[in-house]
This record gives structure tokens, sequence and C-alpha cells, in this order.
């Protein structure tokens, strides 16, 4: 008996051994695995990548979608680039980003920090801190604008005034405009942002900080050599997520302001939104786009390269 | 093995479906001509009309329907599906872009020139000449919606004419003479200091800033001035002096006199709600801003006063506007000539029966609109006499307090000819600017300003 395994046929051995290559993957189940990522892979190229190549292929013509297309050269980058106004809204959401990572940034990991220092209810506050997301965002925008009435009776200027403070003109003063928009920004996404931090702090060992208790460690020395450091991976994503965001700030701007006071609040995207929508001007508008996705994704590479040195990993 | 095939099919049915899918999606992309080759009074035909009431006012819808029922039964050809599509100015561009816009609804008529000049409307000439409509249309509208060669491509209606709005009840309780109201940018800017130091927590005068209405009314105070936006063949930006003065007028009234309260980013929308919660004591409006105010806002019409746009240097003008019923440029001939029928029988048989025009007036007083609110007839002067008389007993606007604009006979200007949104849009922060920042530079700003609309123009007629 047990000589007849033994005995196999060579050539039937040889070929079960080493099937050839298109068979083993056609009997691997292989052709069935491509009829799936067919599928997959024509939805994604069709619905993410399709309007890519169109918007690129748009920002070469002269087109209203009615009339056939017009080929017209860089003549729509040229638009772009010769408009007066592409300088202050390139510095305006350049300032947005900044007073964004100045006022918005420490917010959520100081929100998240403090909530995981709870030992009660820290349910409860972090929903109270998520609040804002669940509102929209548009309902939350015209409420904050009854907030910023610029009239002595407005929310803000009469809280102030038990201060002695105000009135103030709010979103009406070109100088305030801006950094009043990232107020609310920073009001309505720190929840969002915190939720994120305080799961990754959950992966925190404790033991450190056990440790470190035991050495005399305040509070803020923990959370300064332990806590920031173990978050460092987040942070450089949530960043790196947060400056892409705030360059393509468009809906607080827009509902804001319009733009106003005197362009002061004129983001890059708002011009693109305008160039599409108010002016009918697709080709300007994707010319517009075209940039600024090179602009992210140029800063996404310069961002990656400064900050692979203090990666984790 | 079964269950290897049951993996086979499924794959390749998710693929074919995929495919299937993508293939629809690029077809049906001619939609016919506009030549009216074929044009076939009597095929069965279906269209799709705009500006349908929305569900909250039931009764105008069922006067809708009402029309809709006569015309269908009158013309048993044609199934008219009412939509609720109305202008906006944010969603217009993409959805004519698109191809989702009804045969026919109301738009702006600032985009005449600029859908004429890009074809994205058919020529409407042989529908109009088909049912003998041209004559009756008032001629100066009708001059907006023509090309170089006397083609027609739109039915202009609803006309307007920017005038002053203003509230009576503050104009007395600053002592002000309600039946007096400024007629020069001089007599503004007295009655606003007048207004600002008696009736606290009020502006004055306010002006509108954002959305590209900021344009719309720097223009419109550069014309009551004797000036201009764009030269009249819209291919150079000329604003000059005209419109430093207007400038300088609302610096002034800012500034010196802070007599235009605190807030400085009016939209339409927001001013109007401003002006009907009783904080604005002037502002500069067609008269349609009474609609709003008192169907949306319930403002007491007898506080509301209208009158011609504040003049100086002479008597110059005021800036006009309106709608154009605009046709959708893919619907087939006899899509457009079913609803060329339609805008005659709804908008226009009105001033022609004398039984349509009092059921429309009655419908409308019931349901708590205007009836009788002044605007620039969309036909001749004596039709629109005539239907005012027939109509007279349903009248439920105070006319009286329209007298300074309903007798004034300021010549009527239009709008800026080339890129009128995008221009409007580039002139909102001139406005804003002169609003917020006390030290600006006038005439720089209005220089910076040309350069702007001649690079707008420029981009235009490419």
């Amino acid at each position: 008996m047990t000589t007849t395994t033994l005995e196999v046929d060579p050539d039937v051995a040889r070929q079960r051994r080493r099937p050839s290559g298109l068979s083993r993957w056609y009997r691997g189940g292989g052709i069935h695995a491509v009829l799936f990522a067919i599928p997959v892979v024509l939805i994604f190229l069709y619905f993410s990548w399709g309007p890519v190549v169109r918007g690129l292929v748009l920002s070469l013509q002269k087109t209203n979608l009615v009339q056939p297309a017009k080929w017209v050269g860089w003549s729509n980058f040229e638009y772009v680039l010769s408009d007066p106004g592409l300088g202050q809204a390139a510095l305006n959401t350049a300032y947005f980003a900044l007073l964004a990572l100045v006022i918005g940034f420490p917010v959520p990991i100081f929100l998240a920090v403090l909530i995981n220092e709870l030992r009660k209810h820290d349910g409860l506050y972090n929903a109270l801190a998520y609040l804002p997301a669940i509102i929209p965002p548009v309902a939350a925008i015209l409420l904050w604008k009854f907030f910023y009435d610029p009239a002595p009776e407005g929310m803000f200027n009469t809280m102030l005034g038990w201060i002695g403070l105000g009135p103030y003109p709010w979103l009406n003063s070109e100088a305030m405009a801006m950094p009043s928009i990232v107020l609310y920004a920073t009001w309505a996404g720190a929840g969002s942002t915190a939720i994120i931090y305080l799961a990754a702090l959950g992966s925190v060992q404790t033991e450190l900080y056990e440790a470190a208790e035991i050495d005399g460690a305040g509070i803020w020395r923990r959370v300064w050599h332990i806590t920031i450091p173990q978050l460092r991976g987040v942070i450089l994503v949530m960043m790196l997520l947060q400056l892409i965001g705030t360059f393509q700030i468009f809906t607080e701007p827009f509902l804001f302001t319009g733009g106003g006071p005197n362009n002061a609040t004129q983001t890059i995207l708002l011009k693109i939104y305008n160039y599409a929508f108010v002016n009918g001007d697709f080709g300007a508008a994707t010319a517009l786009s075209v940039l600024l996705a090179l602009f992210l994704g140029l800063l996404s590479v310069v961002y990656y390269f400064v900050t692979k040195r203090w990666s984790p990993s | 093995m079964r269950k290897l095939s049951l993996r086979l099919a499924t794959a390749v049915g998710m693929t074919g479906t995929l495919v299937a899918l993508a293939a629809c999606s690029s077809g049906g992309g001619d939609g016919g001509g506009s030549s009216p080759d074929g044009l076939d009074a009597k095929a069965k035909v279906s269209i799709t009309v705009g500006d349908y009431p929305t569900a909250d006012k039931p009764e105008e819808r069922a006067a809708f329907d009402k029309r809709v029922d006569e015309f269908e039964a009158a013309n048993p050809n044609i199934t008219v599906k009412p939509v609720a599509e109305t202008w906006d100015a944010q969603t217009f561009q993409a959805k004519l872009a698109g191809g989702t816009l009804p045969t026919v609804m109301g738009v702006s008529l600032t985009y005449s020139h600029e859908l004429i000049a890009n074809g994205q409307v058919p020529d409407m000439t042989p529908y109009l000449e088909e049912l003998d409509m041209v004559k009756d249309l008032n001629p100066l509208a009708l001059d907006k919606v023509k090309d170089a060669d006397g083609k027609i491509y739109a039915i202009p209606t609803g006309l307007f004419s920017v005038g002053l709005a203003y509230n009576r009840e503050i104009f007395a309780k600053a002592g002000l003479d309600p039946d007096k109201p400024p007629t020069t940018w001089d007599e503004v800017r007295e009655d606003a200091k007048i207004i600002h130091d008696k009736v606290p927590g009020v502006a004055g005068y306010a002006q509108l800033t954002t959305n590209n209405t900021g344009g719309w009314m720097l223009t419109t105070m550069t014309y009551s001035k004797g000036g201009a936006v764009q030269d009249d063949a819209g291919k150079k930006a000329v604003m000059g002096d005209a419109t430093v003065e207007s400038l300088q007028a609302l610096h002034d009234m800012r500034w010196t006199d802070d007599s235009m309260g605190s807030q400085f980013l009016y939209d339409q929308e927001a001013a109007r709600q401003s002006f009907a919660a009783g904080k604005i004591g002037m502002i500069l409006q067609a008269p349609d801003i009474y609609f709003t105010i008192v169907t949306q806002y319930h403002f007491d019409k007898t506080k509301f006063g209208e009158t011609a746009l504040p003049q100086s240097n002479g008597e110059n003008g005021t800036l006009t506007g309106g709608t154009l019923k605009l046709f959708n440029v893919k619907a087939t001939p006899n899509q457009l000539l079913a609803a060329t029928k339609w805008i005659k029988f709804y908008e226009f048989d009105k001033y022609y029966d004398k039984d349509v025009a009092i059921a429309d007036a009655k419908t409308n007083d019931a349901s708590g609109s205007p009836v009788g609110l002044p605007s620039l007839p969309p036909v001749s002067d004596e039709v629109n006499a005539r239907y005012l008389e027939w109509i007279k007993p349903y009248i439920n606007v105070p006319l009286e307090n329209f007298t300074g604009y309903t007798s004034s006979k300021l010549p009527l200007i239009p709008e800026p000819v080339t890129g009128t949104q995008q221009t409007y849009a580039a002139l909102d922060p001139v406005v804003q600017k002169v609003l917020t920042d006390k030290n600006v530079d006038i005439q720089k700003t209005v220089d910076d300003a040309n350069k702007t609309v001649d690079g707008i123009i420029a981009q235009a007629s490419r």
C-alpha cells in the first residue's frame, strides 16, 4: 500500500508540483478576484478619478456646458493668476489657517486631556464637548450671526458690555471678521477632534502615569512628558488634516460674510465657488482648483518630509 | 464547483450592470435643436413649468393648479407639469449647465445678454410670431432680450425700476413728513441724520453690500448721479466722478453722520428682514420689497412708503431690471411652442381677458398676496391701464404710499451689459470698504475697480 503512493507517475507529479502559472492562478480563483475587483476599480476610476481628470480638462477649456467646449490653452490659468483679488484670497486663506492653528489646534487637545483626567461623568462631558459638532453648520452659523450682532444690544456685545468692553463690530470690521470666523470654527470643530484625541489617549500606557505619579510629577508634567509624546503620531496626522481642511475653508465665510467686508474673508475656495456658480465660468473655477490641489499636494509632501523626523514610527 | 459558478455569475453580473450604467450616463445628450423644423402644433407634448407656488401657500397653489387644468382643457395635446423650481443666483448656473431647468421658468433679467451671447437660450422668435405675441410685449423690455439681429430669446415680465423704500412710521417719529420723502441725495443724508438723532436704534439709511447686491446698488447710485459702470457696448469700465460721489455720500453718512447703523453686511434678504423689523429708515429697493415684507414678515402695509430714486447733478435716471421667462435650450420645438402658449395663457391673458384678470386678482387678495403692486408692465401702457381698471375693486396695496414712485418720469437705464453679475460681485467689496474703513482712498478704490471690471470684460468676451 505504501509503495503505491511513492510510485506515482513522475510526469503527473511534476505537473502537480509545478502547474503552469496561469492555470494555477485560475484554479486559485484568480479570475473571480479580477471579476470582483473590476466593478470596484471601475467605480473608483469613474467616480473618484473621473471628476479629477474632467476637472483638468475643463481647466483648459471655455465652456458653459451647453455649447461645445472650446480649447483655450492656459488662458484660464492666466486669468485667475492675474485676478487682482487672488493675492488677497491666498493671504486670507493662509491667515485663516494660521489663526486656526494657533487658536483652534490646541483647544481639542486640551479638551481631550481634561476630559480624560476626569474620574466621574466623563461620558457626559464627552457628549457636551461633542454637541456643537452635531448642529448643522448652516443653523449654527445663523445662530452665531446673531451672537455677532454689531449693535450694542447684540449678544456678545451685551455680555462684553457687562465688563466694560465694546461694542465691537465683529464681522463688520476687516480686522475682526477673520478672527470671529476662526472663533466659530474652533467652537464647531473642537468636539469632534477631541473625540479622536480621547480615543488615542485610551491607548496611552497607564503604568507610565502611575510611575510618574510615584516620582511626584504633577498633572502638567504628566501631560507634557507622557501624554503629548504618546499622542505625537495622532497630533501630526490631525495637524496635516487640519491644514488641508483650513485651506479648503468655504462654508463659514460664505454664510457669515460672503467674503466681505472688503474681501477680508474672501478665501480661495469661495473664489472658486464664485467663478463657477455666480459667474458661470467653469474654466476659471477648475483652473484655480487645479492650482489649489497642486499646492495642497506640495504642502503634504513638504509636511511629510519635515515631520518625518518627529514621527514615532 | 457550484459555489464557484455562483461567484463567477455574481461578479459578471456586477461588472455588466456597471458597464450598462456607464453606457446610460454617456447617452442621451441630443435633445433636439433650436430650429423649429418639424414643428407640429397638434403633436402630443409634455412640458415642465417652474415657479409653482410652494406647499405653504395652498391657495396660490390651488389657483395655479386650476390654471393648469384650464390650459390643458383648452390645449388637449399639451401636458403641463408644474415644479417649484425658482431662480436662485447661487444654483442657477449649475442647473443651467446641467440642463435640469424646467422647460420654462422666471430668471433675473440680468442674465439676458450673457445667456444670449453664450447660446444658452433658444431663439424664440418663430414661436412668438406663430402666436402673434410680439406686438403685445412692452417694446422697451423686449429690447433687453434681443440680439443684434433682432431675434428674440425670452419673454420679459415682472419689470421694475429701483426706488427708495422708507418706513413712514419712522419718518413720523423723527418729525419728518412721510408724504414728502427725499428726492435728492443731499436730502437723503439730511433725513438719515435726523432719523439717527431722533429715533434710537434705527439706521437712517442702509445699503445693500453683499451677494452682488452691493455692486447692483452702487451701479444704481452711479446712474442717479449721471454716471455709468460700463460703456454702452459693455467693452470698457467707465466708473468716474459719479461713482466716486456715490461712495463719498455713503462715506459721509457712515463716518461723519454715523446715520447708517452698525450692520454693513446686508444682502437683499437680511436687509428686508431688518426693514420689516423697523430698524431701517430708508433703503434703495424696487417695490417688490413690499411683497416680501408684507406677506412673509407681516409688516404693517400702511407704514410702507416707496418713492422715486433720489437724484443729484440733475435728473439722470434709475436702473431697471426684471424677470425673463427663460426657455430651456435643450427643449424640442414642440415643447418650446407649448411653453410659449403656456406663458401667453398664464402671464398675458389677464391683460386681455377681463374675467381672467378679476379671477386672478380675487385669488391673490384671498391669499393675502398684494394686488395692484406698482411695477413696469410687460405690456403696453394702454393695455396695462385697462387691466388696472378691471382689477380696481380688488387692489389691496395702499397706492397712495407709492405716489413718489408711480408719478416718477425718470429715464430707465439698463444694467451693465457684459458679465453683469460678475461686475456687481467685483463692486461689493468697494462698497464694503467705504463702510468699514474710515481712511479709504475712494478715488484709488474706484480706479482699481475699473481695472477689475476691465479684466472681467476681457474674460467674458474671449
